[in-house]
């Protein structure tokens, strides 16, 4: 119990550390920002209570909306995708149901099952960012293929992290 | 009183849900207005230490660019100095004119963290309340706009960059003096659009745009970009593409001009208003 907690503590740090000082800075044609940190929400264990993943999410959110200096933003979206995920893993649940005490993750469900569990989450995440971003509703059609653009890069980069850590 | 209790275990995720995102909204509401100036005081004393570092690290990478952007500067000051001396020496005497006080008053900060990705983009100075910098100076990066300061801490302050929806200038064409407002699409970092130009004049790609001295902010004449297409829109204005001097990837070393008659002009223009 207390190795995971430890575990999960450095992943947060180091998720947010890479989102802070590098993908904050990754700039490509004004489409695309990739928005990493969410894989932390993504690989919290299947079976924790709703309310600490949702209290995780804020925390998650806030942290990242302080240092990029955008209060609220990153919060809102987070807490957001934090929300759907159990509707999320319910909807796109195996057949036999999930193993007891597991983790979302690439090693335990298989690449197919991991891949549609990322881009529905980043995409619930990315619209709502985006759009919190902007807010107006002109310019719809380009926040709406910045959000496409960024959630495909940002999963891209998910799924390269996953791939890796399945590799180990 | 059993039925709320089992109404509110039935739907407890729900409400921490609505809980937490009312925060979140509660926070991107106030944040919005007072935008950076709320935050800059609570918030950014603490990560501004970890930006500084990292700043660091990559000041090392670019320190070429800014040895060569200081050595261009450096050279256009002497050769401003070498044609002021020349006229001086020209002049039979010289009247200290105690009615024309100084107007702008300079100061050079650091660039310790920016942006350019996202659609309201911000940076922040390394220099604050205690070195004389308010809100609503200018902030020039060369000789070009770079944006506004937005708030103050006491040794931080936070501009809003000229990539920002929210930006406004009073712009102008060099050449033929029409003015227009500029503003950022949120499209690319290094053009920006210029509006409210009449269809009737002339316009021709590579023209100077420039700020007017209309906002009490920016001092006249200060470098914007120059154009680099324009389209005509169904109005009766052009649609100007303005390619940005500022290099904004490359934000190091910043201006602030604080504008030391901005209250008396904006008293003076309130009595009409």
């Amino acid at each position: 119990m207390i190795n995971k907690i430890l575990r999960f503590g450095l992943v947060f740090v180091l998720l947010i550390l890479f989102q802070v000082l590098l993908f904050n800075n990754i700039q490509f044609s004004g489409y695309v920002n990739p928005y990493v940190y969410i894989l932390f929400i993504l690989l919290l264990p299947i079976e924790l209570a709703d309310w600490l993943l949702l209290v995780l999410s804020f925390l998650t959110g806030l942290i990242i909306d302080i240092f990029s200096g955008s209060l609220g933003m990153h919060t809102a979206s987070t807490v957001l995708a934090g929300f759907s995920r159990p509707y999320v893993l319910q909807i796109i649940s195996p057949r036999d149901g999930y193993e007891p005490g597991s983790e979302p993750s690439m090693i335990n469900y298989g690449f197919r099952w991991f891949v549609i569990y990322t881009l529905i989450l980043v995409l619930i995440h990315h619209t709502t960012l985006f759009y919190l971003e902007v807010f107006r509703l002109s310019d719809f059609f380009r926040t709406l293929l910045r959000v496409l653009l960024s959630t495909l890069f940002s999963s891209a980069i998910i799924l390269l992290i996953e791939y890796y850590r399945k590799g180990r | 009183m059993r039925n709320l209790i089992n109404f509110l275990l039935k739907y407890n995720n729900l409400i921490v849900f609505l809980i937490l995102e009312s925060i979140a909204f509660y926070l991107l509401g106030t944040s919005n207005k007072y935008h950076n100036s709320r935050l800059v005081n609570g918030i950014r004393g603490i990560t501004a230490g970890i930006e500084k570092k990292a700043k660091n690290i990559r000041t090392y990478f670019v320190l070429r660019d800014i040895n060569q952007s200081l050595a261009t500067e450096n050279i256009e000051l002497r050769n401003r100095i070498e044609q002021l001396e020349k006229k001086e020496g020209q002049t039979i005497f010289y009247v200290s004119d105690s009615i024309k006080k100084q107007q702008y008053k300079y100061y050079s900060a650091e660039v310790i963290d920016n942006s350019i990705n996202r659609q309201k983009n911000y940076f922040t100075l390394d220099k604050g309340r205690n070195d004389g910098i308010t809100t609503d100076m200018a902030v020039t990066s060369g000789d070009a706009v770079a944006g506004v300061i937005v708030g103050c801490s006491e040794s931080f302050s936070v501009g809003m960059s000229v990539l920002n929806l929210d930006f406004r200038l009073s712009a102008r064409i060099r050449s033929n003096g029409y003015f227009g407002s500029l503003s950022w699409d949120g499209r690319d970092y290094s053009h920006a659009l210029l509006s409210e130009i009449p269809q009737h004049i002339t316009i021709n790609p590579g023209d100077t745009i420039e700020t007017t001295g209309f906002s009490a902010i920016f001092p006249e004449g200060i470098l914007i970009g120059i154009i680099s297409d324009y389209e005509r829109t169904g109005s009766d204005f052009y649609k100007i593409n303005v390619l940005l001097m500022t290099d904004f990837r490359k934000l190091h070393f910043v201006n602030v001009i604080g504008n030391l008659k901005k209250t008396e002009q904006l008293e003076l223009e309130k009595q009409f208003q």
